[in-house]
């Protein structure tokens, strides 16, 4: 029993934890990471369009405003990206 | 031949990560490039400066006359990012001084991204390093501008407020923004090269690809350029007033 047990550890090496450890690790970054971002630029959206509705002829301004909101709120969202693609390629 | 290419685009899944570095050596100094990059940012500048030669040629008429389809083409161009930037900027002597800046800036990113939709190209701006150097340009410029419009002692003075021991905090803060500026554009460039080339090497190489690379390649790349540009202007006004 403790033989088999052995030669079937056996086939697993270190170096193939460590790669499965990396790329469990690149999808919890991602998935875990682009839920802030998620809601962050959906209640900027929301609100945007509420402000549109309102206010039609501030359509402009608001679409500006909102896109530079959105791309900060995605700024945790890139750096777990980064984070993930650092995990996958270059370690 | 369409096959072709995919299988071309797949075989790029292997080197992403690995660049080709060229070495230069100067004296003791010694210069390292990654050649795919250097090569795009030049065909980038190549196809803006031969773009403006040649709509500058058609250019020429008289007022009085019906203006041409080119000219018409970009005077559409021109009012739209007028339109945009003029207005998202703090004063008018500043919207002045600055719209041929930040309208080259975001003719810059969006060409370079739209040049990643032709398979076989990799926009430059995948590259961290140019990305970098974009925001670093914008950093220097916007620090510039805020010592010319509020005197240096003003500006020295403006990291010790609200409180001196928050010096720290300041400087981190201004630090930031350069790396958050470039990080965006070049991990959303990448993340649009990375997803075409796992969709084209995984999936049917004729529909799903494509169709990625329009949403990646168009649709994100020119939002991403815009999205630089509108930044870059944020950061100058936060600078000059703040």
């Amino acid at each position: 029993m403790l033989e088999e047990a052995q030669a079937v550890s056996s086939g697993i090496s270190g170096a193939d934890i460590v790669l499965a450890a990396r790329y469990l690790a690149a999808g919890l970054c991602m998935g875990i990471g682009a839920i802030g971002p998620a809601i962050a630029q959906g209640i900027t959206a929301a609100h945007a369009l509420d402000g549109i509705a309102r206010q039609p002829e501030m359509q402009g301004t608001l679409f500006r405003t909102m896109v530079i909101g959105q791309a900060i709120a995605e700024s945790t969202g890139i750096y777990s990206l980064l984070i993930a693609i650092v995990l996958l390629f270059v370690i | 031949m369409i096959s072709t290419i995919f299988e071309q685009l797949a075989g790029n899944i292997a080197r992403l990560g690995e660049k080709q570095i060229v070495t230069l050596q100067l004296g003791s100094l010694q210069i390292q490039f990654d050649k795919e990059a250097i090569i795009m940012t030049w065909v980038v500048i190549a196809i803006l400066v031969l773009l403006a030669l040649f709509l500058r040629r058609s250019l020429r008429q008289d007022v009085e006359d019906r203006p041409n389809r080119t000219q018409a083409a970009v005077d559409a161009l021109i009012g739209l990012l007028q339109g945009q930037l003029t207005s998202s900027f703090s004063s008018e002597k500043l919207a002045k001084e600055l719209f041929s800046f930040i309208s080259t800036l975001f003719l810059f990113i969006l060409c370079s991204n739209l040049l990643g939709v032709v398979p076989g190209l990799s926009p430059p701006t995948q590259n961290l390093n140019i990305t970098l150097g974009l925001a670093l340009i914008v950093f220097v410029i916007s620090h510039v501008l805020a010592m010319r419009a509020k005197g240096m002692k003003k500006y020295w003075k403006g990291y010790l407020e609200p409180l001196p021991f928050l010096l720290p905090l300041n400087i981190i803060g201004e630090l930031s923004r350069p790396i958050s500026h470039a990080f965006r554009l070049f991990g959303n460039v990448l993340v649009g090269t990375i997803m075409v080339t796992v969709v084209a090497s995984k999936f049917d190489p004729i529909i799903l690809p494509v169709a990625v690379n329009i949403v990646f390649g168009l649709f994100f790349g020119s939002i991403q350029a815009f999205v630089f540009a509108i930044l870059a202007v944020a950061y100058i006004n936060v600078a000059v007033e703040g």
